[in-house]
């Protein structure tokens, strides 16, 4: 392998990495928003049950 | 949340792509080529900054894990979770980038010096750190991981005196290294242009990692909130 070759591979990684770790970060805080709503959703329900009087 | 979500996402991946673009077209056509290393000397212009965010990262560490011992706040914790793993990423790189660089240079891949090994021993303090976050139980976690923290540290400024007081092969100093240190001016331009370009980049993972931390501190306090009452 050529110095060239060191060259490229040292730079195809390092942007793979942080990339990568930004994509990392992104479905993360998709993931905590997307939980957050499904919990409030749950809570709504959960309460409105808890309010309703019992027949 | 979904459409902030996605102005977030784009905005953070132009950020990334611009400034590793850029960073990337100095050193690659802008930086003059090495006399004595050649073209794989330019990786020289991704392997120092890199080393250079991975200790602000953790500095950022040791200072937000000496805070949460003080005042116990969740902001600080989340500081030190964020910087501790930004911090670890950068410092991959340079151990992936490092090895890449000295197998045309040194002829070896790896070698048992006093740089090398002390930033791998880094590395490995800070996966510790990261593990203990992720899979001790009980309620003391946080304060482990910042007395961890805080002891880690310790290794940062070794690593960077490690090739004064040792003898290496690692290169000696490039800046600061005494009388036959020093970059030549087109170097030195492109080089500290990358500084400051990789420690925005690191900065704003921090910043990024921080406020998903923050989100997934509040999500699990809500989760027990919902527990409490009965209600999810």
């Amino acid at each position: 392998m050529n110095s060239i070759a060191f060259l490229k591979a040292a730079y195809i990684v390092t942007w793979l990495v942080y990339l990568g770790y930004l994509a990392r970060i992104l479905l993360g805080m998709k993931k905590v928003a997307a939980e957050r709503e499904e919990l409030e959703r749950t809570t709504a329900r959960g309460a409105a049950t808890l309010r309703r009087p019992a027949s | 949340m979904e459409g902030r979500m996605k102005k977030i996402a784009t905005t953070s991946i132009l950020i990334t792509v611009a400034l590793l673009g850029i960073t990337s077209y100095l050193a690659l056509a802008v930086a003059p080529t090495e006399a004595t290393m050649g073209d794989v000397q330019r990786i020289f212009y991704y392997h120092v900054p890199s080393a250079w965010v991975a200790g602000v990262c953790f500095f950022i560490n040791f200072l937000a894990s000496v805070w949460y011992l003080i005042k116990r706040t969740n902001g600080s914790d989340a500081i030190a979770a964020a910087s501790a793993e930004v911090g670890v990423v950068f410092c991959s790189v340079v151990l992936i980038t490092g090895p890449i660089w000295a197998r045309p240079v040194w002829g070896i891949w790896w070698t048992w010096d006093a740089r090398l090994t002390t930033t791998l021993v880094l590395w490995l303090i800070y996966v510790s750190y990261l593990m203990l976050r992720r899979f001790a139980a009980g309620g003391q976690s946080q304060v482990m991981a910042a007395v961890l923290g805080i002891f880690g540290f310790v290794d940062v400024p070794i690593v960077y005196m490690s090739i004064r007081w040792f003898r290496t092969q690692h290169p000696s100093p490039v800046m600061g290294g005494g009388a036959n240190s020093g970059l030549a001016a087109p170097m030195l331009h492109v080089f500290l242009f990358n500084l400051a370009a990789f420690t925005v980049l690191g900065l704003f993972f921090v910043w990024l990692r921080y406020k998903m931390e923050l989100a997934q501190q509040e999500l699990e306090s809500a989760h027990a909130q919902a527990a409490l009452k009965g209600v999810a």
